[in-house]
């Protein structure tokens, strides 16, 4: 049973409309407060959020906030209702909702809207499983449409060294903690690193990328670094980290020391013109990343070859 | 009856959703996030100083929706991984208290004073990871917030029993409720999920010999909790100042003479405790009502 949180300030919908819901299978669960709203979608998140417009104080843009980095951000569709003279008022492009209802609407519409916005997110196949961000087809896209566009951005490549060696010593699930935590670590630090053209990705495994402007990204490297070597320990037992590092055998099955867990990011900075291709951009990464996985610990490496000037 | 009374306190704390905090704290905070200047490490620092916030903060993280059950122990490391859109949302969502009383600014300021104590003598010792000890030493209470929001009558017969009979507040919660405020706080942060670490220095702050993995810390907290006392940062109508425990003291591994210093250094950072509570205290409300 898909459980719909409803956030409205008053009463917007009619017997009628919450009848229909309930009938077709929804369990409503309703806010009817800001503190209401938020706790909800903080405690004890919904399937799907039902947000109508009109919170005071800038209430409507906490509550989208809170639901885009409550949990995964993507896997929870928001729906706004708003009345049809206000819509025009709204900027779509900042306003991140999945589906828009326009009041007055008949129940049978608001059901069928609500369905079609939970059958779209299914159909969302690209999301990573763990970590819900976007995959593959979604990077790729994302890169090449900047390309297109013309404008300048660094493309970050991260991945988490030693990470084979952690999850036989720790098993998969507390490697799969490991995931979550450096998601959580890249959704924070680009949505606090002022940008509002960011876009991470989870290619899989302990592969993410990023993409931030040139201008923002030393500084936002630095800080998804600091915060990992801050929360790392939380995910390391005392003897490791005591020892600095662990005994395991290697794919040879010889028996290693390796380090303790740490991050590389490779960074690919574009400038006009100098790639076309979005291969282009994971071939020159590639090497880039060779030698950041070189050096000791976590660290950052922008590329400056090809004539390129930061 | 006692165990039938305890299974019934233990099953209300079970839908415990929301401990009240301080309105000044809320309000101090609620103006940080609506600053475009403010630092998620600057809501940190405000945070880690209120035992009600803390403890949801790590109830958040620990949950099994953001994946890291029972893992994350530190307040700052929590903030990290829930970023600033979700601190704003807790604060957004904290319930203040609607008839605040003296008690309740004083279990506030004891419970930060007991953080600050064990901050200091968690590096005296040498501990490997002090911020751990002074968030137990921070939320060491708790269990004492619940008996009063969610037994509220035996609160009230708890209190008149100690005013009546000059017995300690511990005893006098064995007497009524068949456990006390360490046990129910144990219970009650068991419960959401936050790691043993802190689990167990809260269930035995009043009886470390219980604890079995966590001796240091909750040794650490139990004679924090006894300093502050002893230096005035007590809970109104309870003067008593517990037993040191023996064993606690042994584990510290501290000489007699260390005292003075530890002591002098405690005394000086709780002037900056004071200093806080003033400010929180002349916190205005916020203009607009945000509810």
């Amino acid at each position: 049973m898909p459980r719909l949180l409803v956030a409205a300030d008053e009463e917007i919908l009619a017997g009628e409309h919450l009848t229909i819901l309930e009938a077709a299978g929804f369990h409503l669960i309703n806010a009817g407060s800001l503190k209401a709203a938020m706790s909800a979608i903080l405690e004890d998140p919904p399937d799907l959020l039902l947000l109508a417009r009109g919170f005071a104080a800038g209430g409507d843009e906490k509550i989208l906030a809170a639901a885009r980095s409550s949990l995964r951000r993507t896997s929870m569709p928001v729906i706004l209702l708003a009345p049809d003279d206000e819509i025009v008022k709204i900027d779509w492009a900042q306003c991140r909702i999945d589906e828009l209802i326009t009041l007055p609407v008949s129940p049978g519409e608001l059901m069928s809207r609500i369905k079609l916005a939970m059958a779209r997110m299914n159909r969302v196949f690209d999301n990573n499983p763990l970590s819900r961000l976007p995959g593959n087809t979604s990077i790729i896209q994302a890169i090449q449409t900047r390309l297109d566009s013309g404008d300048e951005f660094a493309v970050c490549y991260l991945d988490i060294d030693n990470f084979k060696p952690y999850n036989d010593r720790y098993g998969f699930t507390r490697g799969d903690e490991v995931i979550l935590m450096v998601a959580r670590l890249l959704i924070n630090g680009v949505d606090e690193g002022i940008e509002h053209n960011g876009f991470i990705g989870h290619v899989g495994g302990d592969d993410f990328v990023f993409i931030v402007s040139r201008d923002n990204c030393p500084n936002i490297c630095e800080k998804i670094i600091n915060n990992f070597s801050m929360v790392r320990n939380m995910f390391l037992s005392e003897e490791d980290l005591e020892a600095g590092g662990y005994q395991c055998k290697d794919r040879q099955d010889r028996e290693t020391f390796y380090e303790l867990l740490s991050i590389s990011i490779a960074v690919v900075p574009v400038a006009a013109n100098r790639f076309s291709h979005y291969g282009e951009v994971s071939s020159a990464a590639t090497q880039l990343k060779h030698h950041v996985k070189e050096m000791d610990g976590s660290n950052f490496i922008i590329d400056r070859r090809n004539g390129y000037r930061p | 009856m006692k165990e039938e009374k305890r299974e019934a306190f233990r099953k209300a704390l079970r839908e415990i959703k929301n401990l009240p905090t301080l309105p000044g704290i809320v309000n101090k905070l609620s103006r940080m996030a609506e600053d475009p200047e403010t630092t998620t490490e600057q809501m940190g620092k405000v945070i880690a100083r209120d035992h009600i916030l803390a403890v949801k903060l790590l109830r958040l993280v620990n949950s099994a929706f953001y994946g890291f059950p029972q893992r994350i122990s530190s307040i700052d490391s929590a903030i990290i991984l829930l970023g600033f859109n979700v601190i704003k949302g807790l604060i957004i969502s904290a319930s203040i208290f609607e008839f605040m009383e003296e008690q309740d600014v004083e279990l506030w300021e004891h419970s930060l004073a007991c953080a600050v104590a064990a901050s200091v003598l968690a590096k005296r010792i040498g501990v490997k990871d002090p911020e751990e000890v002074s968030t137990a030493g921070l939320i060491h209470d708790i269990g004492k917030v619940a008996i009063k929001m969610e037994l509220p009558r035996e609160y009230e017969q708890i209190s008149l029993m100690v005013a009546e009979q000059g017995i300690s507040r511990y005893l006098a919660e064995h007497e009524v409720l068949g456990l006390h405020h360490a046990e129910a706080g144990g219970w009650l942060t068991k419960s959401w999920n936050l790691p043993a670490k802190l689990v167990e220095p809260v269930s035995c702050h009043h009886d470390p010999r219980l604890a079995e993995n966590e001796q240091i810390t909750s040794a650490i907290v139990h004679f924090a909790d006894l300093i502050v006392r002893g230096m005035g940062y007590g809970h109104g109508d309870d003067v008593w100042v517990g037993p040191l425990s023996q064993r606690a003291w042994r584990y510290m591994g501290l000489a007699p003479s260390d005292l003075d210093q530890v002591l002098d250094e405690i005394d000086e950072k709780l002037w900056e405790v004071k200093g806080f509570s003033l400010e929180v205290m002349n916190e205005p409300a916020p203009e607009t009502e945000t509810d």
